[in-house]
């Protein structure tokens, strides 16, 4: 019951009149921003963050709040309305949520989306508050070696078995971790990659690495193969939804919110998993199950459920451990940096004021999307139209202007470039931009864990595996890497036979499938081939796996 | 990009079209000795001694990019391609359009050099105007229009909302 008391002390902060036109300020930039095409919720969350550097920490928190929902909300009406979703979580949204935005049912997609957001956002946001206690308890007796060993899964989960391909997973691992090594050792002040660049001392400003990655690295990737001409948007009114839509799409919210919240809580999170999880689940139960790849709501609903839900899973990692594990959640560890919070279970601590009131401010952000984007969607429908060179320009403005206001230097822009030239060649070269962002916020944590763990032990390895949640995370961070080639390497020796034996086509060693097998595995899930599929697949795989255990 | 999935290419051909991810495991080896000399030049002081010098982690780093550079080649050498990624805007059957990515980022490189001199409304404003132009607008009075809108409420924006001061550069006492 203290947490209650300590969520209501959190709501009482958060509601006042200043604080509520933050929130509100927050949901209309964030969905306002999240709408337009090629920005994610991640590059949202990157671009606005200069906003908040004038704020107060609270106030700058609520607006925090507001604007993470306001961009995930911002990405579903993208998806609905436009289809091939630039973000994978709403890859599976845009799947029924485009066709039936086609069909003329688009005000239900997107009211079905607003609706299934608000619900599992709100219920999950609640499962945090009961939830984040208890893993506090437990994570404050953790020592070094514990939370050595949790960012290593982290870094394993990110990199090795959410992507689609280990090598170039880990490479992007390696590479981010380099980026956190440039600036003076924490502890003996060494220069570490500075080449004599006294700028360079306190290493990279996260917000640069950040918007560099999500902001110009995508602006490039976009302009080096610009589609010619905006592509055809379907106008919308006003979303609401008949009796019937409400009775088909309840179940799926809650089912959705199931699914998404426990993926989103383990550090081995990501909405693609349980998006697609959802998806496969809804049509499965479904009393209309040939609606599905013709527009059934039932394949909105419960996806964008699970999408938002796993959303506020991902904030349970977050807040107790200090580990993101979605690209949006490194974008807001890099915010929290900003004003010297480090969350963690010492957090809750210290701070408790503050965590509860980012906590209350979430309930607050969620239901203002809810109340504000219901009328407003067809206003948002019109921001889709937007002239490409104008949005793409106006990315690079932003983005250009985020890195200066970092640190007012002008030499951050030039890192910016630097780092925005990587964030281009992942995107040609298929590497996962999230290992990269995390891996530069983590590497330097994770030194410094290391460096602890091994100072008590007077440099004895063996004190890494001291605590048995360090032993329990090793031991899954094994499993993750043995099981699926063990898996794969006795489905060779055995033939590929059986009805599943399609979706384990794997192109090359590391995982690689190539387009044509693409393609089976999507229709073996009798959904239809779309500009989305090749990122669908790389959701099927993991799965089929654990399957496979 | 993909490789075309119909009959397996010939060799030449397939070398070929790999040869533009061997250049990424290349670059990759050259981070891992870039990582490898700099630490290498660390100097050992006593510091150093009795804690996990600062050397141990870029040492695994160095190591891990290297492995993954020799995987990663073996893999391409192998047949294994990546998958380019897909967006909204973005067509992968024409080919990456060069002059419009280095332009952009000549630009940035430009605003970057200039901004203090400049400061940021007119560095800005044509950061934007020149990006515009370059991403194919062909309203150029317009774009002009909307960057210096863009530019000077930007300004304004962060002094008086936020109590942020970008620099004036030549306008300096004129904004």
């Amino acid at each position: 019951m203290e947490n209650l008391t300590l969520l209501i002390e959190g709501f009482s902060n958060a509601l006042t009149p200043q604080n509520l036109l933050f929130a509100l300020i927050g949901v209309l930039l964030g969905t306002a921003v999240g709408v337009l095409p090629g920005i994610g919720p991640a590059m949202t969350v990157a671009l606005l963050l200069p906003l908040t550097y004038a704020l107060d920490v609270t106030g700058s928190l609520i607006m925090f709040a507001g604007i993470y929902y306001g961009g995930m909300y911002g990405g579903s009406t993208t998806s609905i309305l436009l289809n091939t979703p630039g973000e994978s979580s709403s890859v599976v949204t845009a799947l029924e949520g485009n066709k039936m935005a086609k069909a003329g049912r688009g005000a239900q997609a997107l009211a079905t989306a607003a609706i299934g957001s608000f619900v599992a956002g709100t219920l999950a946001t609640g499962a945090l508050v009961l939830v984040a206690p208890f893993i506090v308890a437990i994570a404050i007796g953790l020592g070094a070696p514990s939370y050595f060993a949790l960012m290593v899964f982290a870094f394993v989960a990110v990199s090795a078995v959410l992507g689609s391909s280990r090598i170039r997973g880990l490479a992007s691992l390696f590479i981010g971790l380099t980026i956190g090594l440039v600036g003076q050792d924490l502890t003996t002040g060494q220069p570490r990659l500075m080449f004599g660049q006294p700028l360079l001392s306190g290493g990279i400003d996260v917000v640069v690495i950040a918007v560099a990655l999500f902001a110009v690295g995508e602006a490039l990737w976009i302009a080096a193969h610009l589609r010619h001409g905006v592509p055809p948007t379907i106008p919308v009114g006003v979303p609401w939804m008949g009796k019937e839509d409400w009775k088909r799409s309840w179940k799926p919210w809650l089912r959705g919110t199931v699914i998404g919240f426990p993926f989103g809580a383990i550090p081995a999170g990501g909405a693609e998993i349980p998006t697609f999880l959802s998806y496969v689940t809804e049509k499965r139960l479904s009393k209309h199950p040939e609606q599905f790849g013709h527009g059934a709501i039932e394949g909105v609903a419960g996806p964008e459920a699970a999408n938002n839900a796993s959303a506020a899973g991902t904030l349970v990692p977050l807040l107790t451990l200090g580990l993101p594990t979605t690209a949006t959640a490194a974008v807001m560890i890099a915010a929290f940096n900003q004003y010297n919070i480090h969350p963690g279970p010492l957090l809750f601590q210290t701070e408790p004021v503050l965590v509860w009131t980012l906590i209350a401010s979430l309930f607050i952000g969620n239901t203002l999307l809810l109340a504000l984007n219901l009328p407003l969607a067809p206003l948002w429908a019109k921001l889709l139209r937007i002239p490409r060179p104008y949005l793409y320009a106006g990315i690079l403005f932003f983005a250009t202007l985020g890195a200066y206001a970092a640190g007012m230097q002008t030499f951050n822009i030039g890192i910016l470039l630097v780092l925005g030239a990587l964030g281009y060649m992942a995107r040609r070269f298929g590497f996962p931009v999230l290992p990269i962002i995390v891996g530069a916020i983590l590497g330097p944590e994770m030194e410094r864990q290391l460096r602890r763990a091994l100072q008590i032990s007077a440099g004895d390895p063996a004190a890494l595996l001291s605590e048995p949640v360090a032993v329990v995370a090793y031991t899954v961070i094994v499993l993750f890497l043995v099981v699926p080639p063990v898996i794969k390497a006795v489905r060779r020796r055995f033939g590929r036979g059986g009805p599943t034996g399609g979706l384990q086509a794997g192109g090359d060693s590391d995982g690689y499938s190539e387009d044509t097998e693409s393609t089976v595995e999507f229709d073996a899930f009798g959904t239809q081939t779309s500009d989305g599929s090749a990122r669908v697949i790389r959701v099927v795989r993991p799965q089929t796996e654990r399957r496979g255990k | 990009m993909s490789a075309p999935s119909t009959a397996p290419a010939a060799g030449l051909r397939a070398r070929l079209q790999g040869r533009s991810e061997l250049s990424v495991a290349a670059l990759l080896a050259v981070i891992a000795i870039v990582i490898a000399v700099d630490t290498a030049n660390i100097r050992h002081t006593a510091i150093n001694a009795g804690v996990m010098g600062p050397q141990v982690v870029p040492t695994v780093i160095a190591t891990g990019l290297g492995l993954c550079a020799i995987a990663l080649a073996i893999s391409v050498l192998r047949g294994g391609h990546a998958e380019a990624e897909d967006g909204e805007d973005i067509d992968l059957t024409q080919k990456a359009h060069w002059p419009t990515v280095f332009g952009l980022g000549g630009l940035i490189f430009v605003f970057a050099l200039t901004m203090d001199f400049l400061g940021f409304v007119i560095g800005s404003a044509l950061l934007f105007y020149g990006s515009a132009l370059l991403l194919g607008s062909r309203r150029f009075i317009w774009a002009l229009v909307i960057g210096i809108l863009l530019a000077v409420g930007t300004f304004y924006g962060f002094a008086l909302g936020l109590g942020i001061y970008l620099p004036a550069g030549l306008l300096t006492g004129i904004l």
